[in-house]
């Protein structure tokens, strides 16, 4: 009985070097995109948002800002 | 002081490198399982598209997609089984949206007793130089189909994992595959010995 053809015309090319690294740096580039995202999933306000309360006012609010004095009062006189 | 030393990755198993990989992520060792499946997946996707750069991104996407998909990896079959999976539906996805549909050369009538048998005869007695553009000129899922069968000698039942479908739907669409794939070999060298 004749070879069987299919088995004939197998490929038996070996994929370029290149591309290994190509496929290792993607996955890389995944993992860290991961990474991220699980740091943000988390907790958002961490993840983003914590610098910019820090720069502002070393975490507090405006609202909690005591330094000023109210304006609607009057100035009292002795 | 006391641990087991740990297996070098090299010397670990599929499944052991891939439960790892489930814990966590590692591109290192998930080239440990490139090295060992590139050529396969590779070979794959040469025998479906013969072509070597359309073949090398379907290798490096078919890849990105088996990792992001690791965690979904149940270890119910065997890896290399769930990427052989992945690697066929992927390139017959790509094959599908790149190539218009062919019409059909055949009615859906039912082959008469026996005529499945000398179809798979026939096929298997075409010369391999004829054989390749005929799996050219055929739909691609024709094509996967009988390279599963016929190239990489695939069960039933791992064809009905593969593709999904159901024992009578994979025997159907092995048998149509043979019919068009010997219809087309017939258009193609009617006139030759």
């Amino acid at each position: 009985m004749s070879e069987n053809p299919f088995k004939i015309i197998r490929s038996t090319d070996q994929p370029p070097e290149h591309l290994r690294s190509e496929v290792i740096g993607s996955v890389k580039f995944v993992i860290m995109l991961m990474r991220v995202l699980q740091l943000f999933v988390a907790d958002p306000s961490a993840a983003l948002f914590e610098k910019v309360r820090i720069v502002g006012g070393s975490g507090t609010s405006r609202t909690d800002d005591t330094t000023k004095p109210p304006t609607d009062l009057p100035p009292t006189r002795s | 002081m006391f641990r087991k030393k740990a297996k070098p990755v090299i010397q670990l198993s599929d499944e052991e490198l891939v439960a790892e990989l489930q814990r966590a992520m590692d591109a290192d060792r998930f080239g440990v399982l490139y090295d060992r499946y590139s050529a396969k997946v590779y070979q794959k996707c040469m025998g479906m598209t013969r072509n070597k750069d359309i073949s090398q991104d379907l290798v490096h996407d078919i890849f990105l997609k088996a990792f992001v998909n690791l965690p979904k990896f149940d270890h119910r079959s065997k890896f290399g089984t769930w990427l052989y999976s992945i690697t066929y539906n992927y390139c017959l996805d790509h094959l599908r949206k790149n190539q218009r549909q062919r019409t059909s050369d055949l009615d859906d009538d039912l082959l008469e007793d026996g005529a499945d048998e000398r179809y798979e005869a026939e096929l298997l007695s075409v010369r391999s130089d004829r054989l390749a553009p005929v799996l050219e000129a055929l739909e691609p899922g024709d094509r996967a189909i009988l390279l599963m069968k016929y190239q990489d000698e695939l069960s039933v039942r791992d064809m009905m994992d593969v593709l999904g479908l159901t024992e009578s739907a994979v025997k159907m669409r092995s048998m149509r595959a043979r019919e068009r794939a010997l219809a087309k070999y017939h258009q193609l060298y009617r006139e030759e010995p």
